[in-house]
This record gives structure tokens, sequence and C-alpha cells, in this order.
């Protein structure tokens, strides 16, 4: 395997962990299964694609782009919430419309950016600086935040809703908020790989809950999740991991186009190992 | 204090109400245990004071929260959260952006007086615990919560002989020292005798038995088998 693959998967795995930390929220801390992610990661990637293309810098249409994707979590919590909806329906409903939505924002199916000034540069090192950095913003608060008196609430939702009702702790408020976390962080994933790749394409998000889920299991399977901190280290584990697992896949000759089914085998084998472990997944 | 005047309830598919026209009232700090046959409705009751459940009709009036604590220790503990992490929620009616480690040494000595060595699991997960031990924090947490009324449904009969003592023997000496108004549904019969002020008996979703002051005192449990024998032959017959 060249340095150079094990260096661009280090990069697409430092994004990916953002993304399994989205992904983290609602399935592992609300116990809802969330799968809006496949929906606001091509969002946060449109708005951020034309804003950028518009000439709206980019440290202004990310955190756009955070926003309307977080949005669209409150929306999936919402119809859940409100209309009685599964949560996983909820989730593929809005993540149809937004395909629609998303090719109205962007106007043609794909947008190069390469006139565009990102965040990113040619040197290799300072753009993994800055994804390093972005995702300490993000992961730090919210892991100061579940060690609050709110956090622990948070927490306490999806572990037992029914303690939690007995602790007058409002689900449905803990619900939206989770959710609306969980879609800014779709969209931040999505408007840095459009930048890392300076082209958006409205196809981007397919199958990527798959592989953040896939990052997430396989960060629980190596240091598990017993405790808040290995929960937390997880998902920037197992996506690094999985990263670097699908760049060997490559290097042996494994086709691009067979890497969906690389990635369901691997999730079917955690899932297989977890079970058999007695630990449910 | 706890008022429950004719609260009367029914279920789609049985044929007549299961609680026919409760009349209850407990005074502040008064400590009742509610003793009756399987099916006898104790627990309906119960989830209709904690408003688990909706009365058809009839009023209650609960001078403050309500905290309980039941027989599955699931229900009440949240086993990969650690110990302190378990109290310390259980205490936060009025959550603050400030760290819940802040309660800690609060809530290690309201394990100490427990004395039963589980101080030193504090940061553990109460996964780890044994059954009794979790129902122990299970119910320190219902008496750390703040409420004014406790509801109390079978949460020894889990536990061997030695816990469930233990556990009475905390329980009645908490519900004195913060006088809450308590209502604990048990099978032992010896435990009904022994602890509270007061003891109602249910039969067929009716309060059929309510003795209390000297009369309770001096209850044998010769005596409250005999009446409990006398309901049960009642409906073989019926």
């Amino acid at each position: 395997m060249s340095t150079d693959l094990i260096i661009n998967g280090l990069q697409q795995g430092l994004i990916l962990a953002i993304i399994a930390y989205g992904i983290m929220i609602p399935f592992r801390f609300l116990d809802f299964s969330d799968l809006t992610a496949d929906g606001a990661y091509p969002l946060g990637g449109a708005i951020c694609a034309v804003c950028m293309s518009s000439g709206i810098p980019a440290s202004i249409a990310i955190p756009i782009s955070m926003m309307c994707a977080g949005i669209m979590g409150i929306c999936t919590a919402l119809i859940h919430l409100k209309f009685r909806v599964n949560s996983m329906l909820a989730g593929i409903i809005l993540s149809t419309m937004a395909y629609s939505v998303n090719l109205r924002i962007m106007g043609r199916p794909n947008i190069a950016l390469f006139d565009c000034a990102g965040l990113f540069g040619a040197n290799i090192g300072y753009n993994m600086l800055i994804i390093v950095a972005i995702l300490a913003v993000c992961v730090i608060p919210f892991a100061v935040f579940l060690r609050t008196d709110f956090g622990l609430r948070f927490r306490a939702v999806g572990l037992n809703p029914s303690l939690a009702r007995q602790q007058k702790i409002s689900i449905e408020k803990y619900t939206v908020f989770g959710l609306f976390i969980a879609g800014t962080m779709f969209g931040l994933a999505g408007s840095l790989i459009v930048q890392l790749q300076n082209y958006m394409d409205v196809g981007i998000g397919v199958g990527i809950l798959i592989h953040g889920l896939a990052s997430l299991m396989i960060g629980e399977a190596i240091i598990g999740n017993a405790t808040l901190n290995r929960q937390l280290v997880a998902p920037l584990l197992g996506a690094l991991v999985y990263q670097q697992v699908q760049g060997i896949a490559l290097s042996m000759g494994l086709a691009p186009s067979d890497l969906k089914f690389f990635t369901g085998s691997i999730v079917l084998l955690v899932i297989a190992f977890k079970k058999n472990g007695g630990k449910n997944v | 204090m706890l008022e429950i005047n004719n609260v009367k309830k029914s279920f789609s598919g049985v044929f007549e109400p299961v609680l026919k026209g409760i009349d209850l009232s407990l005074k502040e700090g008064e400590f009742c245990t509610l003793i009756g046959a399987n099916g006898s409705e104790k627990s309906t009751l119960m989830k209709i004071i904690s408003g688990e459940y909706l009365a058809d009709s009839g009023e209650i009036r609960r001078s403050g929260e309500v905290s309980q604590v039941v027989q599955d220790v699931n229900k009440g503990t949240i086993p990969s959260m650690t110990m302190l992490e378990n109290i310390a929620l259980s205490r936060m009616k009025m959550p603050r952006f400030s760290f819940y480690k802040r309660h800690r040494s609060e809530v290690v000595e309201k394990i100490k007086s427990l004395r039963i060595g589980l101080e030193k699991f504090v940061d553990q997960p109460l996964g780890v615990l044994s059954g009794g031990q979790r129902q122990t924090i299970a119910t320190l947490m219902a008496m750390n919560s703040g409420s004014k009324i406790l509801l109390l449904d079978e949460h020894t009969s889990a536990l061997d002989p030695k816990m469930q003592t233990l556990l009475m023997e905390y329980t009645a000496k908490s519900v004195r020292e913060q006088g809450l108004t308590t209502l604990m549904i048990t099978h032992n019969l010896e435990d009904a005798v022994k602890y509270g002020d007061r003891l109602i008996m249910m039969h067929r979703g009716r309060i059929v038995v309510d003795i209390r002051g000297r009369e309770k005192s001096e209850l044998k449990i010769s005596s409250l088998l005999e009446m409990f024998h006398k309901f049960e032959d009642q409906s073989l017959l019926h």
C-alpha cells in the first residue's frame, strides 16, 4: 500500500469520523435509529458548494451548511415525534426528498470548485491539521456537555426512557436537540469533503450512513463502549481503521465498484462478532 | 399527603372495572403497606397514583412529586451508567450547566449511610453490582429525588432474605427521617405487620381492610393471615 493511499485514507477517515459521531448521537445516546445522514451529508455539501461558487467564503459557507443540515435533523425528529412515523422511515423519507432539494439548490448534478478558495491547500499535512482542529472543536465541547447535568439527562433518554420520564426529562426536547447536533455534523462533513475534493456531486450521500455505521461499530468492536470515554473514542478510531482497511482492499486489487459490497460485508461481520460476544448492536 | 377519591379504572376487553371506586387518604409522612392476592389490582392502583395510567373517573390529589421503586431493577436504574451518575441523575429536578461530579462527596456519604460497603463502587457501572445491591441503589435514588410521595411496588421481592431485611430496614429508616408519604405493596405479611403505620388490603379492585393506629401496632401475622384467607375463600366460592 502506497504512502499516498495511507495519507489519503487518514484524511478521508477524519472526515468520516465526523459522520460516525453524528451517527453515534442518535443511535447510542437517544436509542433513535436515524437514517438522515444519507440526505443531510449531501445537503451540507450542496449548500457549501453553491455558496462557495457564488463567492461566499468557506468560513461562512460551512456554518450555513451545518445549520441547514441541522434543521433537516430537527425535521426527522419532529416527523417521528409528532406524526408517530417510525424513526427509520422518517429518515428515509427525508433523505429521498433531500435528493430533489439538493438538485434544486445546485441547479445541476455536479459543481466543480477548482477556482474557489476553500479551507484546504496543496499541503496534505496542513489539510490534516485543519480537519483535526475542526474535529476537536466539535467533539471536545460535546464530550464536556455529556459530563454536565444536561448531558447526563441527555444520555439517560436513550438508556432508560421510562426512568427518564420519571425524572421529568423531556424525551422530545432532547431528541430534537440530539438530532440537530447530529445533522450539523453531517452538514459539516459534507461541506469539508466537497472542499477537499474540489467537487460536489449530488450522489455523494449514497451509502454514507453505512460507512459511518461501519466505522462506529468497528471502533466499538476494538475498544468497546462500556465507558463514556471509550464511546467517544470509538467513532474516530473506527473511521481511521475502516478507511485503512478499504485502502488495503483497494491496493490488493479490489475494484472500486465492489467497495459497497465490501462495506456491507464488514458491517455484517462486526454484527455477527458482537452477537456471538453477547452484546447488542 | 395523598388523596384518592372514588377512583375507577377499566381496561378494554375486560367486562367489569378493575378498580371499583377506591377511596384512600394518606396523611403527610404516613407509611402505609398494601397487601392483597395476585389480581387484586394493587399495581394498577399504584400506576394510577404515579400517573402511568389515567383513571376513568375519580380524583387524585398529590402534595408533591411522586417517586417509585418497582420490582424490576432494570426499570429504576441505568446499568451502563456509574453509581455516581445514577444517583446524580435522581436529584436533578433543576439541572445546571455544571459538572454532575460536583455531587460526588455528597453521593459517597449517602452510599456510606447504607453501611453495606458499596461506596467503593461509586465510579463503577451499576451493572457490576448484584440485583440486591442495585435495588438498594434504586431505593436510595427514589429517596434522594426530593419527592414527597414514595411508591414501593414489591421492591424487595426479588432479593434474598438477608438483603430483603437490610433493604426494608433502610427503607423504613429513611421514610421516617425524611417524612415521606409512602405506599408499599408487599406479599410478605411479616413486613406488612412489622413496618408502617397503617395496613390496607385490596381484594378484586376494592379496599377491604384498613387497619391503623393501635390496632395496627397490635396486629398479629396469624390474624392477618386469617383475613387474607377469608377473602381468598370468598373469591373461590364466587
